[in-house]
C-alpha cells in the first residue's frame, strides 16, 4: 500500500532536511546541511536534476514551493539567518530576493494560500516570524510579530483559505473577505494561531497548550469543505496531538492524542485529501494514520524507506476488514 | 541571549529532563558572602516560564534552610514518566553532610521537606553526580579523597568505590560515565583524574598531566563515545581543557585553549556533544567543540566570573550560570534579539541593593566590579554551527497524486567507513484498494458498454433490498420495454394482470374490473340489439328518446345523468361529440363516490399531475406504476420527477430513500446525487464510490434513452465528480481521475482539478519549462499609470495565465478528452465565457499581479479578436441544441469592455457586434498602420434573401475547382493565425466544414507567451478542436509597426497588384447565373490583368474562394450578402470608391469571424482597382 516507485539520488554532501514536491508533484525540491537547494525533475521516475542552487551559508532547513499561478517560485530557510526566494525565468533558476530580516536561524517557511497572493510566513529560533508580502515591482513588504514564541519558532503553517460563510454570499467580482490564518508551533512549548487583524496586523488569537517540549512541526490540515478545522502538531516530547475546532465562531480548540512515540517527532505532514497524517519520528521511522470510523487515530503503515517495502501493520488489515 | 535572570549567589540545579514544567533550584553557596554578609541559607526553586517574556523568573518555593551548599544536583529518581512526583534534590554541605530535599514538598511549601540527611563525609562535600542509567545512585566526593556511593533506596550505608587514592586530596568533581553504568571519574585540584570500576571495586585507570599544572575544576564525560573525558583547569598558568581519551591515556587528545584565565566550570551538552560549555576567571562563557576544538560561541555575558555553568537537561538550548556578582542568569544560545525583551530596568536593580543597607550608612552598596554594561546589544547571534537538536534527519510530506516524499539520513557503513545515504524516495500511497478496483470496474463498464451486466452484477451482489432495487432500476433502462419492466419492478406485471382479471371475470364482477366491465357492456350493448320500440312516453325513457329524436344529445345525457343511467349517459356522449362526452365524464366523476373513481378519473382525464401531486404516499408505488403505464414520453419525466420531489420532501426517512428511484425513472441525475447524498455519509470513498457507480450508469442510461444532452453537468454532480477525481488522484489513479471528471463544465475547481491532473501525469509542459507565466509581468499594473477601468475582469486574468498554453491550451485542449463532437466543442467555446465571468472565479487573486503586461503584449490581438465573439451565437445556431447561447453576449460584452480599457479598439461596439472594432483593426493589419476609424454606418436596403444558390448549382468542374482553392483558403488561416509565420503554402489541406473554421475563440485568449510554436502543427494535431486556433489566433503584435515580417504573408500579395487574374479564369466564368453566381462573375470580371503585370499570389485566390465557398454553401448573413451584391454593382459600375465604403459597412456590421477571410482582399482589391482606375 506504500510503495517506492521513485528513488532519487541527491547528491547532497550533507543531511538533507526537507524534500518537497511542486503542486503537481512533477518536480522534488531538496536542500541539506550542505547549504544547496537542489531541484529535480521526477517525472515518470526519473531523476534531471534542474538546479543547485547556492545562496545560503549555513544548512537549509526548509524549502516550500509557491503556487504554480505566481510562476516556479521556491522559498528556502536557513541556518545563516536568511530566507531566499528563488524563481525560475527562461529555464533557469536564480535568486530573486533575499530576506534577512531575522537574527537567528530561520526554521520554517510556508507560503500563504495562493488566494491571497504571494504571501510567505517564515519562523525563526529568533523568537519572531515574519511575512513577506509580494508587492510588486520585485519589491516585498514585510511585517514581523516580534517574540512570537520565545526562543524559538520551529514551524508556521497557513489555514487553507476559507472565507467566512458561504462563497455564494460573496458578491460577485468583489475580492472575497478571506480571514487569514495561520499556526505556529516554537520553543515555548505552544502553538500559537494567529489571525490577521482587519488593519492588516498580526494578532494572537488562540493559545493551544498540550506539548510538554517543543514543538516541532504544525500542520493545517486542507479544506475538504467541511466546517471543520484540523490542526496536527507534533513534538519533542513524542506527542502528536490533532487538534479540531468544529465551530468557527466559538474558536474552541481539542486536542486528541494520536500517539506518544518514544522519541522526538520531527515532522507532520497531511495528505492533499486531509484524511491521512504522515509522521515523521526520531527512531527514523515514518508512519501513516488515519482516523477510524470511531474517531480513534490508527496507524496504517509504517513507510519503510530504504528496502522500498512496507511491513502493513495490524491495524490495517482492521481497517480493511470494516 | 539572556532570557532570565536571578539576583541570588548561589548553587543552581536544573530539574531534571523527564520534568515538566523546567525549574531551576538554588542554593545558597557556600564561601561566598554577598553585600549583606548575611549567613542566611535557602533553597528556592524558580520555574522557567519562556511564554512570559519578561527577564524575571518565576519564584515557586523558599525554603530557609540552615545549611550553605557546595554542590547541588536534581536528579530523577523514583520520578514517573509523568514527572509527578519531581525527583530529588540533593545538596553537599558543608560540613560534609549530604541532605536530600523532595522538591515536590518545598514547591508544596511544606516544612519537612527533607527526605534524609547523612554526614558521612567529614569535610565540604564538593562533588555529587547522579548515575543516569540507575537514578538510584549517587556519587559524592569530600575532602580526604573520601568517595561515596550513596544508594537513594538505603541511604544510611554508602558503598565506596575503592581504596582512597593516595596521597590524600580533596575530590573537587566526580562525573558517571555516559555510556557504561559502573564507571566513575574523580578528579582533584592536583590534576589528577582517577576512573573506578564499580565491579571491580578499584580505579582502573589514572590520568594526570605531566607538567603538574592541572588544577582540576570540572570534569565531564563524552555524552556519546564512552573512553573519553574532559578535565578543565583552574590554574591561570594552564587555562585549558584538555580532551583525554582512555584509550591512549598517556597524553591528552586535545588541548582547547581558549580561556586566558583558569577555568572554573565545565558543562557538556547531552544534546549535543560538539558543545562544551565553559566558563573561566577571564570572565567569559564560551561554547567549543571539544571534538574540534573551534569555539562556536561566546555568550555574551558581563565581565563578572562564573563559577557555576549548566545545560538545561529539557531545553537543549537553555543554559544558566552562575557569577559572583550575585545573579543567576539563563540564557539562550540561539541568539535572537532582544529587543522585545523588556530588560530589566537598572533602577530595578539599584532599588534592590538600597534596600540593602548593612552598614547604616544611607548610601546603598555599589555593585561590585559591575562596570555597566555598555551599549546593550540588541542582536545577538546564534551559534556558528547549528545545534544537533535542530537539524532535522526525516521528513515525510504528502504530495499530489498520492505520493509521499521521504527521507532519512541513515549512516549506512560501507567500506570508506560511514557514509551518509542522500537518497529520496518517492512513494506512491494506496489505502482504498476496494474503492479503486470498483472505480477500475466501473470504468471498464463504461468502455465496454457492458452495463446490463455489470447492473446485474450488482443486483446479485446488493445487500440490502433497496439497494437491489436502485440497480434493477438502472438496469431497466438498457433493456428494451423498459417502462413494462419498471412496472414489473413496482409489482406490477401485464401477464399477471391480465391472469388476475380473467380470474376474476370468470367468477365474480368484482369492484376490480369496474372500468373492463363497463367497456365490455359497452361494447356488448349494440351488438345485443334487435328490433325495439322507440317508447316516446312521458317518463325519462321517454323523454330520452323524444329528446334523441331530436338530436339533443345534451338534453338526454342530462336526462340520464338525472336518472342516474350512468352508462346510457356516457355512450350518449360519445354519440354526442367531444365536449359533450369530457363534460358527461366529469358530471360522472363528480357523482361517482367509488375508491377508485380518482384513479379512472385520471386515466380518463389523463391528469396523471393531479395523482401525482395528490396520492397518499405510501402509495407512491402505484403512482410510479400509472406513470409509467399512461404518461406521454414527454411528461414522463417530469412526473417522475415531481413524485420523486414529493417523497423528498414530504416522506420519512424511507420513502425519502424511494425517492431515488423515481429520479431513476425520470433520469434525472442531479437530483438522484441529491437525494443518495442526503441518505448518506458522504465522506467514505466507498460510499462515494456507490454513488457514483449509480450515477455514472444513469446518465449512460440518459444518454442511451433520452437522447439528451448529458454533457451538462450540473453543480451537485460536478462537485460529487470532482470530490470523486480527487480522492481517485489521491490513491495515485491520475487518468481514472481525469477520466471520471466531468468534461464540459468550467466550474474553476474542476477545471483546476484538471490542469492539475494533466501536468501532474507527466505530459510533457509546453514551452520547455518556459515561465508560462512571467510574474514580473505580473506586477506591472501597479506600475503603470492606467488604473484598472473593472474589477471584474481580474479575475479572469489569473486563470488565464495559469493555464498551460502551448501544445494543447487547456480551456479548448480538455475538449480533445473523450468523444468530443463538435457539438459540444462549440458549445463549450461558446459558452464558456459566460461562465469563466458569472462564477466565481478560479484564482481570485488581489489586484497587483494580474498581469497586464502581458496583456498589452496581446492586447492587440485580443482587442482585435474580441469581435470574434459575436461569431458564438453563429456557430452555435448550427446546432441548435446547445443551450449556451445566451452566455456569448455577455462574456463578449465584456471583451468589449476589456478592449476598450486598453484603447485599442473603438469603443463603439455593442456586445452583439453590430460594430465591433474590427474595421480599425482590420484596417490596421491591412495597411500595416493605424487603424482607420469606421466610417459612419451605410443605410443600405434590406437584401433579398434566399438568392444563393444551392452549391449543386454549381458546375461540378467548378466545385472541386473550389474544394481546392478552398483547402488553400484554409491554409490562408495560416498567417492569421500565426502572424509571425510566413505563409506556408504546402500546409496539409484540410476538409473541414467551415462552422469548424469558424469556431468562436475560447474565452480566454491564451498570453502568447509562445507566439513562434508552431500553430500549424497544433492545427494538424487538432483537427477536432478548431478552439485552440482561434485562440492562437490572436495577433501577437498587431499595433507594432516594426512587426513588418509578420505582415508578409498578406502584405505581399497586396503590395503586388496583381490579384485579380485569376478572377478572369475561363473556368470560372462558366458558373451559373443565379445572383451569387453574377456576384463571382462580377468580382471575377475585374480586369485584374490590367492591373498588373505579376502574377496574383495564390492568397488573394484562396481567400476569394473561400468566399464562394461561403456563398455556395448560404452560411452568410442575408446582409452580407446584400452588401456583396452591392459591391459587385459598383464593381459593375466602376465605382471602386463606393464599393470600399459598402465594404466597410459590411466590415463593420457584420461578424467578424464571418467575414475576416475574404473581406479583406475584397478590400485589397477594390483598392487596387481604384488606385489604378480600372
Amino acid at each position: 500500500m506504500v510503495s517506492v516507485i521513485n528513488t532519487v539520488d541527491t547528491s547532497h554532501e550533507d543531511m538533507i532536511h526537507d524534500a518537497q514536491m511542486d503542486y503537481y508533484g512533477t518536480r522534488l525540491a531538496t536542500c541539506s546541511s550542505d547549504r544547496s537547494v537542489k531541484i529535480f525533475d521526477v517525472r515518470n521516475g526519473g531523476q534531471i536534476l534542474i538546479a543547485d542552487l547556492r545562496g545560503h551559508e549555513g544548512p537549509v532547513w526548509q524549502v516550500a514551493w509557491a503556487h504554480p499561478m505566481y510562476g516556479n517560485i521556491l522559498a528556502s530557510c536557513s541556518y545563516d539567518r536568511k530566507v531566499i526566494i528563488w524563481k525560475e525565468e527562461n529555464g533557469t533558476w536564480e535568486k530573486t530576493h533575499e530576506h534577512t530580516g531575522h537574527d537567528s536561524s530561520v526554521n520554517s517557511v510556508c507560503w500563504a494560500p495562493h488566494d491571497y497572493g504571494l504571501i510567505l510566513a517564515c519562523g525563526s529560533s529568533d523568537g519572531a516570524i515574519s511575512l513577506l508580502t509580494y508587492t510588486g515591482e520585485g519589491q516585498w513588504d514585510v511585517k514581523k510579530i516580534n517574540n512570537a514564541h520565545t526562543i524559538g519558532c520551529n514551524a508556521v503553517s497557513w489555514a487553507p483559505a476559507v472565507v467566512p460563510g458561504s462563497l455564494i454570499d460573496q458578491p460577485s467580482g468583489q475580492k472575497p473577505n478571506y480571514i487569514k490564518k495561520f499556526a505556529s508551533g516554537g520553543c515555548d512549548n505552544l502553538i500559537k494561531l494567529w489571525k490577521e487583524e482587519e488593519d492588516g496586523q498580526w494578532k494572537e488569537e488562540q493559545k493551544l497548550e498540550a506539548h510538554s517540549d517543543w514543538v516541532r512541526d504544525v500542520a493545517w490540515a486542507p479544506s475538504i469543505g467541511l466546517p471543520t478545522s484540523t490542526i496536527a502538531s507534533c513534538s519533542q516530547d513524542g506527542r502528536v496531538f490533532v487538534w479540531t475546532c468544529d465551530d468557527a465562531s466559538s474558536n474552541t480548540w481539542s486536542p486528541k492524542l494520536l500517539h506518544k512515540f518514544n522519541d522526538v517527532v520531527w515532522h507532520v505532514s497531511w495528505s492533499i485529501t486531509a484524511n491521512i497524517l504522515a509522521v515523521s519520528g526520531g527512531d527514523n521511522k515514518v508512519t501513516l494514520w488515519k482516523e477510524s470510523v470511531d474517531g480513534q487515530w490508527v496507524c496504517i503503515s509504517d513507510v519503510n524507506k530504504g528496502q522500498g517495502s512496507v511491513s502493513a501493520s495490524v491495524t490495517e488489515s482492521q481497517q480493511n476488514e470494516q | 541571549m539572556k532570557l532570565k535572570e536571578v539576583d541570588r549567589t548561589a548553587m543552581q540545579a536544573w530539574s531534571p529532563a523527564q520534568n515538566h514544567p523546567i525549574y531551576l533550584a538554588t542554593g545558597t553557596s557556600a564561601q561566598q558572602l554577598d553585600a549583606t554578609f548575611s549567613t542566611n541559607a535557602s533553597l528556592e526553586i524558580f520555574e522557567l516560564d519562556l511564554s512570559d517574556p519578561s527577564l524575571d523568573m518565576k519564584s515557586c518555593a523558599t525554603f530557609s534552610s540552615s545549611h550553605r551548599y557546595h554542590k547541588l544536583i536534581w536528579g530523577p529518581h523514583k520520578m514517573d514518566s509523568k514527572g509527578n512526583i519531581s525527583g530529588v534534590l540533593i545538596a553537599g554541605g558543608e560540613n560534609g553532610n549530604i541532605i536530600l530535599y523532595d522538591p515536590s514538598k518545598i514547591i508544596a511549601g511544606d516544612k519537612e521537606v527533607v527526605i534524609a540527611q547523612n554526614d558521612k563525609h567529614t569535610g565540604p562535600v564538593r562533588a555529587l553526580d547522579v548515575n543516569i542509567f540507575q537514578t538510584n545512585l549517587v556519587a559524592s566526593g569530600a575532602n580526604e579523597s573520601e568517595i561515596y556511593i550513596w544508594d537513594l533506596n538505603n541511604f544510611a550505608t554508602p558503598m565506596t568505590p575503592g581504596a582512597k587514592t593516595q596521597p590524600l586530596e580533596d575530590i573537587s568533581c566526580i562525573a558517571w560515565n555516559r555510556q557504561v553504568q559502573h564507571i566513575l571519574a574523580s578528579a582533584s585540584p592536583s590534576g589528577r583524574a582517577t576512573v573506578w570500576d564499580l565491579r571491580k571495586n578499584e580505579p582502573i585507570i589514572k590520568v594526570s598531566d605531566h607538567n603538574n599544572r592541572m588544577h582540576c575544576s570540572g570534569l565531564a564525560w563524552h555524552p556519546e563515545v564512552a573512553t573519553q573525558m574532559v578535565l578543565a583547569s583552574e590554574d591561570d598558568r594552564l587555562p585549558v581543557v584538555q580532551v583525554w581519551d582512555l584509550r591512549f591515556a598517556s597524553t591528552p587528545l586535545r588541548v582547547l585553549e581558549n580561556h586566558a584565565r583558569g577555568i572554573l566550570a565545565i558543562a557538556w551538552s547531552m544534546a549535543d556533544p560538539e558543545l562544551l560549555l565553559s566558563c573561566g576567571k577571564d570572565a567569559k562563557i564560551l561554547c567549543s567543540n571539544p571534538n574540534t576544538g573551534e569555539v562556536l560561541y561566546e555568550l555574551p555575558t558581563n565581565t563578572q566570573w562564573c563559577f557555576d555553568i549548566q545545560w538545561c537537561p529539557r531545553n537543549p538550548a537553555v543554559l544558566s550560570a552562575a557569577s559572583f556578582d550575585g545573579r543567576i542568569s539563563v540564557y539562550s544560545i540561539m541568539g535572537g534579539s532582544t529587543d522585545g525583551l523588556r530588560q530589566k530596568q537598572a533602577d530595578k536593580l539599584s532599588s534592590s541593593f538600597g534596600n540593602l543597607d548593612p552598614f547604616g550608612t544611607g548610601q546603598p552598596l555599589p555593585p561590585l566590579q559591575i562596570p555597566q554594561q555598555a551599549a546593550q546589544h540588541s542582536i545577538v547571534l546564534p551559534l556558528k554551527k547549528p545545534p544537533k537538536w535542530i537539524r532535522r534527519p526525516i521528513g515525510a510530506s504528502f504530495s499530489f497524486g498520492g505520493k509521499l516524499v521521504t527521507f532519512e539520513n541513515v549512516k549506512v557503513q560501507s567500506q570508506q567507513g560511514a557514509e551518509l545515504q542522500q537518497h529520496v524516495f518517492i512513494s506512491q500511497v494506496v489505502t482504498e484498494k476496494e474503492f479503486l478496483s470498483r472505480s477500475d470496474q466501473l470504468q471498464q463498464v463504461v468502455q465496454s458498454q457492458g452495463f446490463v451486466n455489470y447492473c446485474q452484477k450488482k443486483i446479485d451482489a446488493s445487500q440490502s433490498d433497496f439497494e437491489k432495487n436502485v440497480w434493477s432500476f438502472l438496469k431497466v433502462n438498457f433493456e428494451d420495454d423498459s417502462r413494462g419492466k419498471y412496472l414489473q419492478l413496482l409489482g406490477y406485471s401485464k401477464e399477471d394482470l391480465g391472469k388476475k382479471i380473467a380470474l376474476a371475470l370468470n367468477k365474480v364482477d368484482g369492484p376490480n374490473v369496474h372500468i373492463k366491465e363497463e367497456k365490455q357492456e359497452s361494447e356488448f350493448l349494440p351488438s345485443a340489439g334487435g328490433p325495439f320500440n322507440i317508447s316516446i312516453s312521458g317518463d325519462i325513457d321517454g323523454l330520452i328518446t323524444q329528446a334523441l329524436l331530436t338530436g339533443n344529445f345534451e338534453s338526454a345525457v342530462d336526462l340520464c345523468l338525472h336518472d342516474n343511467r350512468m352508462a346510457d349517459a356516457i355512450i350518449l356522449a360519445i354519440a354526442g361529440g367531444q365536449e359533450l362526452l369530457a363534460r358527461t365524464q366529469k358530471k360522472y366523476f363528480a357523482k361517482s363516490q367509488s375508491k377508485i373513481t380518482r384513479l379512472i378519473t385520471a386515466v380518463v382525464m389523463k391528469n396523471w399531475k393531479e395523482i401525482v401531486e395528490s396520492c397518499d404516499l405510501k402509495n407512491w408505488r402505484e403512482a410510479l406504476a400509472a406513470v409509467l403505464t399512461y404518461a406521454k414520453p414527454d411528461e414522463f419525466s417530469a412526473l417522475c420527477d415531481l413524485l420523486g420531489t414529493r417523497l423528498e420532501s414530504e416522506g420519512d426517512s424511507l420513502l425519502q430513500t424511494q425517492a431515488c428511484l423515481c429520479y431513476i425513472c425520470a433520469g434525472n441525475v442531479e437530483k438522484l446525487v441529491a437525494c443518495w447524498t442526503k441518505a448518506q455519509d458522504g465522506n467514505n470513498p466507498l460510499s462515494l464510490q456507490d454513488l457514483i457507480e449509480k450515477v455514472v450508469i444513469l446518465r449512460k442510461a440518459v444518454q442511451l434513452t433520452q437522447a439528451m444532452d448529458t454533457n451538462t453537468v450540473g453543480v451537485l454532480l460536478a462537485e460529487k465528480m470532482s470530490q470523486y477525481a480527487n480522492l481517485l488522484a489521491a490513491q495515485g489513479s491520475i487518468a481514472a481521475a481525469l477520466a471520471f471528471l466531468p468534461e464540459s463544465t468550467n466550474q474553476p475547481n474542476i477545471v483546476q482539478l484538471r490542469d492539475r491532473l494533466r501536468r501532474a501525469q507527466g505530459e510533457p509542459v509546453p514551452g520547455q519549462e518556459s515561465p508560462q507565466v512571467p510574474y514580473e509581468r505580473q506586477q506591472l499594473p501597479k506600475g503603470r499609470p492606467g488604473p484598472i477601468a473593472d474589477h471584474t475582469q481580474i479575475p479572469r486574468v489569473p486563470t488565464q495565465q495559469y493555464y498551460p498554453h502551448g501544445e494543447n491550451p487547456p480551456p479548448p485542449g480538455f475538449l480533445m478528452h473523450g468523444n468530443v463532437n463538435p457539438n459540444v466543442a462549440a458549445a463549450q467555446l461558446s459558452t464558456s465565457p459566460g461562465h469563466m465571468h458569472t462564477q466565481v472565479p478560479p484564482y481570485p487573486q488581489p489586484q497587483p499581479y494580474q498581469p497586464v503586461q502581458q496583456y498589452s503584449f496581446g492586447t492587440g490581438g485580443s482587442a482585435t479578436y474580441r469581435p470574434q465573439q459575436p461569431a458564438a451565437p453563429s456557430a452555435s445556431n448550427a446546432y441548435p441544441n446547445t443551450p449556451y447561447i445566451p452566455s456569448a453576449p455577455s462574456y463578449s460584452g465584456q471583451s468589449q469592455l476589456y478592449a476598450a480599457q486598453h484603447q485599442v479598439s473603438p469603443p463603439t461596439s455593442s456586445p452583439t457586434a453590430s460594430l465591433p472594432p474590427l474595421p480599425s483593426s482590420g484596417a490596421s493589419f491591412q495597411h500595416g498602420g493605424p487603424g482607420a476609424p469606421p466610417s459612419s454606418a451605410y443605410a443600405l436596403p434590406p437584401g433579398t434573401t434566399g438568392t444563393l444558390p444551392a452549391a449543386s448549382e454549381l458546375p461540378a468542374s467548378q466545385r472541386t475547382e473550389n474544394q481546392s482553392v478552398q483547402d488553400q483558403a484554409n491554409m490562408l488561416e495560416g498567417p492569421q493565425n500565426g502572424w509571425n509565420d510566413p505563409p506556408a503554402l504546402n500546409r496539409v489541406p484540410k476538409k473541414k466544414k467551415m462552422p469548424e473554421n469558424f469556431m468562436p475563440p475560447v474565452p480566454i485568449t491564451s498570453p502568447i507567451m509562445n507566439p513562434m510554436g508552431d500553430p500549424q502543427s497544433q492545427m494538424l494535431q487538432q483537427p477536432s478542436a478548431p478552439g485552440p486556433l482561434s485562440n492562437q489566433a490572436s495577433f501577437p503584435q498587431p499595433h507594432l509597426s516594426g512587426g513588418q515580417p509578420s505582415f508578409h504573408g498578406l502584405q505581399q500579395p497586396l503590395g503586388q497588384p496583381g490579384m485579380p487574374p485569376s478572377f478572369s479564369k475561363p473556368n470560372i466564368e462558366g458558373a451559373p447565373g443565379g445572383p451569387i453566381g453574377n456576384t463571382i462573375q462580377h468580382v471575377q470580371a475585374l480586369p485584374a490583368e490590367k492591373i498588373t503585370k505579376k502574377p496574383i499570389p495564390d492568397d488573394a485566390n484562396k481567400r476569394l474562394e473561400f468566399l464562394y465557398d461561403k456563398l455556395r454553401e448560404q452560411t452568410l448573413s442575408p446582409t452580407i450578402i446584400n452588401g456583396l451584391h452591392n459591391i459587385a454593382r459598383s464593381i459593375e459600375t466602376r465605382n471602386y470608391s463606393e464599393g470600399l465604403t459598402i465594404h466597410t459597412h459590411i466590415v463593420s456590421t457584420s461578424n467578424f469571424s464571418e467575414t475576416s477571410a475574404f473581406m479583406p482582399v475584397l478590400k485589397v482589391v477594390l483598392t487596387q482597382a481604384n488606385k489604378l482606375g480600372v
